[in-house]
């Protein structure tokens, strides 16, 4: 948590640029998004964490040598029926972290279906980052990390093994991702909002590219 | 069961703690055995029988204490068979009988006491036999939950001595073993049997392990138990002293090979109680709700003897248990005090208790074992003086409340003996309220009557539930809300609760993490209870799917009603239709677009700056407010808060809940104007602390300042009920969809219309009646009136002025839209503006022929902060037919 202090410096600091991105969290339920949120935005871990319905928002900086990286960080409901909702919440975004549960076959290949929607939907600069979390449980591992990294390395991903109950590589691979985004000019832009009436079947919404408005 | 002379004794274990850190498969910490407990134990309520002591309460104390309150009486068989009372025959065998049935009973409801001793049979004033302490193997699962044994070595049969302690499976929390069943009980009852005939105790002062020595040897194919028994107690030619009944019947008792030996059921038919001339008194025909069998069918009321005569001027002794020990905590009733006071909790300073050496992986060394942990059977008495006190003062008319007398109808609550009206403490806010234990006496008494008169006395609850709602009745009183009838337990038992179906994955996902900070809820009873409610529902309804939201939607229902899981069904099941019609169709973006859209229309009508604001960031109700409505709040407020929402929410229509999220807004109506999206939004994904009186206070407020057209939706439920029963005529729970429509009514709107229009529209119906232009009792959806006659409204007629005088609205003002707006968009004034201006707090209804003038102006409106804008659906054109339209007078 070292670039927790880092935080809490002043958005107005001189020394150097802000980037604001918008993230968004995908994933099967119960895989642990939530959670990873939490442990990044305010480093807690709730053993009962609430399943999320729609979507919830928070936000969180980080400190990436001369630059102040603002995430916009959408945390969308896993459940498959929710799907429809959540073209509304990548569209616009620069990140994502697709989650899957280490313990969990299934939800690794719903990581994957994210994945493929991704990169056809959203917008093609996109930072994907897969996520395969609750790595403290590795005693009943059903996800093998080199079939996770063999499949990330082919789809260009970041992959990291995460534990949002031990903190493990959760800040990590939030920089991982800060440092993977292009901090133009245009990087400093806040994501697109969200948009009501985003109907499913259109396809190409969202490929109209990063930061329009 | 009524109170009588019972008394209420608490006793106090500790549930095997945990070691440090362990997880369970899952991940997830273990869940506490305090909890399961809780959770097992709550089944041991339902129980209700004259043979065994009630239980009334479990409650948890620190470091996993527990503390069990139960129907107590002073007496028991350990001090009561020195008298020899028991060595004649007869009441020997009218106590056995009367231990049987007591433990028929409770097998009868899947309980089996294994614990039964000369201290477990309490006699009561009269002699008679309940039997007590007979939940401990039951909650806690058979000892597994707890580090002592359940039971007393010496009356232990065979088998349950080499079973030995109970195994638990940690996924399934069943006994890998199956637990003792009813026959363990009857082995106890024949070891009591001869220890009553023989005066002498068996076993006295011999050491555990020797017990279970001499116990194993009954094992032995040639083993006489009878006679080895006797011999021990120098009985034998006692025992051969008495009828052969009682001998076959202790024969029986003591038979060593289960499968033989009877069980209780088969026990209380045996002929030694037939000679006695004893039967069993089948229990009176209590009434039940929710039945389809007649509630008078085969009703036997208890005779008046004399003694009840006696008995009359202890009034409170002729109420539930239950009732009085709620009252008995609201008076200040204090387990934990009670305990310390008796020695039974001590509290010992930290530093004493601290481990002399702690290791890395928080093993601990050198802790002694705490004295205070060991298993102390006492029971300590709860004196009721305190409630008897407080009490004491009450009109012994309030124990009888007479529900058809109408000088009380007229004039609210009875007043009481302090003279302090209580109509003032049902003002007084609800925490206080349900503290107040003279106010809840009052209220449970009238309650009570009412509840066991439902549904005939629907209205009258609903009238009541207007003032609040007893927390000891809340459960019946929703199903009353929500007109829960019928068979409910036969309709919930034919649903298939067991065959897997392609949702439980994410409702054993969704359980685990749903309000799992109530420790009834947490329990593995409660996740049981809650998987088959929920499956339930999602089986019997095909039409619709398990989305995430309807468990946080089931919790309440739940929790109010945990050991009534059928009630809770048939609340779920009538709660839905009510209030999130079509919202778990598996499309349900069509209603929830819709009802997301009048929401806004809703927050533009009374709070048109915040609206204005929070649109202008792109804080829109799709991105906050889902969860809101998905759950009707109890997604995003925790259950203590979520009742109190409820109580109000069951009496209000279909479209309550979206007054309810204008109130929140309102609330941070300040906070979210000074805000910015990302601000905005975070205020939201964690619900701030909110004042929920006021919250509520605030949403019937603003119902009542608007006209129920506007929030028609076309996804609320539609067809009105036939035979309309409904014995209340409610304002506010009355929906606008429950009358047939006419040609003056709303008719459904496209999204997309909804979408480009900024306020509500409200319907002729309701523009007729709001201006007075027609009676009341032709209208569907009557408005609250004002009490001064007032106008209501304000008709803006936007057409051109020679439309207008053509034929208006009778009072209307005419502001053309082509030449009302400046260029720099501010309204041009006019005497029509300057009226419109000095009417703030009337409803605006924006009308125009067809075409958008109407609404483009009334958004316009909006935009100008101006509140209660509406508009007319249909325009002007739908009144022709009314012949309200006239000629303005010719201006002079």
């Amino acid at each position: 948590m070292s670039q927790r202090g880092g935080a809490q410096r002043p958005n107005g600091a001189a020394q150097g640029k802000i980037c604001q991105f918008k993230l968004v969290l995908l994933g099967e339920s119960a895989v642990g998004k939530s959670s990873l949120v939490l442990r990044f935005v305010k480093g807690q871990f709730h053993e009962y964490q609430e399943s999320t319905i729609g979507a919830a928002f928070l936000t969180q900086t980080v400190c990436l040598d001369d630059t102040t990286v603002k995430f916009e960080i959408w945390d969308t409901a896993g459940q498959e029926r929710y799907h429809s909702l959540a073209p509304m919440y990548y569209r616009g975004a620069q990140a994502a972290i697709v989650v899957y549960d280490i313990t969990n076959q299934d939800t690794f290949g719903r990581a994957k279906t994210w994945v493929k929607e991704l990169q056809r939907q959203a917008s093609p600069n996109i930072v994907i980052a897969l996520a395969g979390n609750k790595a403290d449980l590795s005693n009943k591992r059903m996800v093998e990390y080199e079939e996770a990294q063999g499949y990330a390395e082919e789809n260009s991903l970041l992959f990291m093994e995460t534990s949002a109950k031990t903190a493990m590589n959760v800040n990590d691979i939030f920089l991982a991702i800060a440092k993977k985004l292009p901090k133009s000019d245009s990087g400093g832009q806040s994501g697109q909002r969200p948009q009501p009436g985003v109907r499913l079947n259109e396809q190409n919404q969202a490929s109209e590219g990063g930061c329009c408005k | 069961m009524a109170l009588g002379k019972a008394q209420f004794g608490v006793s106090t274990f500790f549930a095997a703690s945990h070691s440090n850190d362990k997880c369970g498969a899952n991940g997830l910490p273990l869940t506490p055995n305090s909890i399961k407990i809780v959770g097992r134990f709550q089944h041991l309520k339902t129980l209700d029988h004259h043979h065994i002591c009630k239980y009334l309460d479990c409650v948890r104390g620190r470091h996993e204490r527990l503390m069990i309150v139960q129907e107590h009486y002073t007496n028991n068989l350990n001090l009561g068979w020195k008298t020899g009372k028991f060595q004649s025959e007869d009441n020997l065998v009218k106590l056995a009988f009367e231990v049987l049935q007591g433990l028929y009973y409770m097998n009868q409801h899947e309980v089996t006491h294994r614990n039964l001793s000369m201290d477990n049979i309490l006699l009561d004033t009269e002699g008679k036999v309940k039997l007590s302490n007979f939940g401990m193997y039951y909650m806690t699962n058979g000892g597994a939950y707890v580090s002592f044994p359940v039971g007393q070595m010496c009356y232990m049969c065979p088998e349950v001595i080499c079973s030995g302690p109970v195994q638990i499976d940690e996924e399934t929390e069943l006994p890998v073993l199956p637990p003792s069943g009813p026959k363990v009980d009857v082995w106890s009852l024949g070891c009591i049997a001869l220890e009553l005939i023989s005066g002498m105790k068996l076993w006295e002062g011999v050491s555990n392990q020797q017990i279970a020595r001499n116990v194993l040897v009954f094992l032995k194919p040639d083993c006489d138990v009878i006679n080895s028994i006797c011999t021990e107690l120098k009985c034998v030619e006692k025992l051969q002293s008495l009828s052969p009944y009682l001998n076959d019947f202790i024969r029986k008792c003591l038979t060593v090979d289960p499968t033989h030996r009877p069980d209780p059921s088969e026990l209380v038919h045996h002929e030694m109680f037939t000679v006695h001339k004893l039967k069993q008194v089948s229990p009176r025909n209590g009434y039940h709700l929710f039945t389809s069998k007649l509630r008078c069918k085969d009703l036997e009321l208890p005779e008046l003897t004399e003694n009840d005569v006696e008995l009359d001027n202890d009034h409170l002794s002729e109420r539930n248990m239950e009732e009085v020990y709620y009252l008995w905590r609201l008076a200040g009733g204090d387990l934990e005090g009670v305990l310390k006071k008796a020695g039974m909790i001590k509290a010992k300073p930290p530093v004493t208790i601290l481990p002399s050496l702690t290791l890395d992986n928080g093993e601990v060394l050198g802790q002694g074992r705490d004295q205070m942990e060991l298993l102390d059977e006492t029971v300590v008495l709860l004196s009721q003086d305190q409630l008897r006190q407080r009490l004491s003062d009450i009109d012994e008319k309030s124990y009888y409340k007479l529900l058809e007398d109408e000088s009380t109808i007229t004039e609210g609550l009875p007043s009481s003996p302090s003279n302090v009206d209580l109509n003032d403490t049902a003002s007084l806010p609800l925490v206080i309220k349900e503290k107040d234990v003279e106010y809840q006496f009052h209220r449970v008494i009238l309650y009570e009557r009412l509840i066991n008169g439902y549904p005939y006395k629907k209205a009258h609850i609903w009238k009541e539930a207007r003032v609040d709602v007893p927390p000891l009745f809340r459960n019946l009183v929703w199903a009353a809300l929500l007109e829960v009838e019928g068979d409910i337990q036969a309709q919930y038992d034919s649903i298939d609760k067991e065959t897997p179906i392609g949702t439980d994955r994410q409702i054993a996902v969704d359980i685990p993490r749903c309000h799992q900070y109530h420790e009834l809820l947490a329990s593995p009873t409660a996740h049981a209870k809650f998987k088959r409610v929920l499956k339930a529902w999602v089986v019997s309804h095909p039409e619709y799917v398990y989305w995430q939201g309807l468990d946080s939607l089931c919790a309440p229902f739940l929790a109010l009603n945990f050991n009534n899981e059928a009630l809770a069904y048939a609340c779920i099941k009538a709660f839905i239709p009510k209030y999130l019609h079509k919202f778990f169709l598996k499309d349900n973006s069509p209603v929830i677009q819709e009802y997301l859209a009048v929401f806004s229309h809703l927050i533009a009508f009374h709070e048109p700056e915040l609206s204005n604001h929070m649109e202008g960031i792109g804080f829109i109700p799709d991105l906050y407010a889902i969860p809101w409505f998905l759950t009707m709040f109890a997604h995003v407020f925790p259950l203590n808060k979520i009742v109190h929402l409820w109580d109000t929410l069951l009496l209000g229509n279909s479209s309550f809940p979206l007054y309810i999220g204008v109130a929140i807004l309102k609330q941070f109506h300040d906070r979210l104007l000074s805000f910015g999206f990302n601000e905005c939004i975070l205020l939201f994904s964690d619900m701030p602390v909110i004042d929920l009186q006021q919250c509520v206070k605030d949403a019937i407020q603003i119902f009542c300042n608007t006209p129920k057209s506007a929030t028609y939706r076309q996804h609320a439920k539609q067809t009105p009920k036939k035979n309309e029963t409904r014995p209340n005529v409610s304002y506010y729970s009355r929906d606008y969809n429950e009358k047939p429509s006419n040609e003056l009514s709303m008719e459904p709107l496209t999204l997309d219309e909804l979408r480009s229009e900024k306020c509500p529209r409200i319907s002729a119906e309701d523009l007729l009646e709001l201006g007075e232009f027609i009676g009341n009792a032709n209208t569907r959806s009557p408005t609250k009136k004002r009490g001064n006659g007032k106008p209501l409204l304000l008709v803006i007629d936007v057409r051109g002025p020679d439309e207008f005088k053509r034929g208006m609205i009778p009072g209307s003002v005419n502001i053309p839209f082509q030449s009302a707006f400046s260029p720099e968009g501010d309204l041009v004034t006019c005497p029509a503006v300057t009226t419109l201006k000095q009417s703030k707090s009337l409803v605006k209804v924006v009308v125009g022929s067809r075409g958008r003038n109407a609404s483009n102006f009334a958004n316009e409106l909006v935009r100008l902060d101006y509140t209660r804008v509406c508009t007319l659906h249909n325009g002007i054109d739908v009144l022709r037919h009314t012949g309200i339209l006239s000629v303005p007078p010719p201006e002079i």
